[in-house]
């Protein structure tokens, strides 16, 4: 009987411990600042602006 | 390539408050920011002016220089934008924006500020074209799809001009000689430079 009360407060315990300590990771992977250089993520957009079909479209649609 | 510029026609703008309104439900802009917003100089007077101000996306943009994490990147077609990941809250491009454009949302109690936002020519932000994820950082991606801000294009007297900077000019150019009047180019050469 003791032995599986026991039993039992270890797994609560390591289950509530687990749980707690949920999201407390941190990333090691910093951004590191250097002046006048854009360092977040890439915009997909621009490539798109690049190969011209975005342009075509929009030859029409500057009247506006 | 086109350059992508706003110019509103204090002439026409009727202080209806549609660009306002379009913004705020095409982007889902939170509560207590405003992307864009309508001013009337002197509101009641005989002869008042309505101007529509949002970021009017400038060719040396003054946010983006004093930005400490640099934020912020301008595209091919002129279009200022900002990465919302690096971006710490700070405030600096607030007090260097002429325009008023960055907009911070409360997220805290003590008046903590959250990820700047501002206009974005409908352009999204640097996540995949038309996300969710975009959607909900960033708000929609029209220019992706060919169209332009909604702001301009539901402006139903079409005071709010977007799109190709020569092009804008041209129209504007053609109401000046039809009206006779004098060019206003609101905001212009403070965004544009004094050559525009």
């Amino acid at each position: 009987m003791n032995a599986s009360i026991r039993k039992l407060l270890v797994w609560t315990g390591a289950i509530l411990l687990t749980a707690t300590l949920t999201g407390c990771y941190e990333s090691p992977t910093v951004t590191l600042f250097e002046p006048g250089v854009y360092k977040g993520a890439d915009d997909p957009l621009l490539a798109n602006t690049d190969n011209g079909s975005l342009n075509e479209r929009f030859a029409g649609q500057m009247d506006r | 390539m086109a350059k992508m510029k706003f110019l509103c026609d204090a002439e026409r703008c009727i202080e209806c408050n549609g660009c306002v309104t379009a913004c705020k439900n095409e982007n889902e802009v939170p509560w207590g920011v405003n992307r864009r917003r309508v001013i009337t100089l002197g509101d009641g007077e005989v002869g008042e002016k309505s101007i529509s101000v949002a970021c009017m996306h400038c060719t040396d943009a003054p946010c983006s220089a004093v930005c400490p994490v640099d934020c912020f990147y301008t595209t091919d077609d002129g279009i200022v934008l900002h990465d919302k990941d690096l971006c710490i809250g700070c405030g600096y491009c607030f007090y260097a924006c002429p325009f008023g454009a960055p907009q911070y949302p409360s997220e805290q109690a003590f008046g903590v500020r959250g990820k700047m936002d501002k206009c974005t020519f409908c352009a999204g932000g640097p996540v995949d074209d038309n996300s969710v994820a975009e959607y909900d950082k960033y708000g929609a991606n029209r220019v992706s799809q060919g169209k332009l801000p909604l702001c301009a294009e539901m402006c139903s007297t079409k005071a709010l001009l977007a799109g190709d900077g020569d092009m804008v000019a041209d129209i504007y150019r053609e109401r000046i000689l039809k009206r006779g009047d004098r060019p206003q180019t609101w905001g212009w050469e403070k965004a544009y430079g004094s050559t525009v």
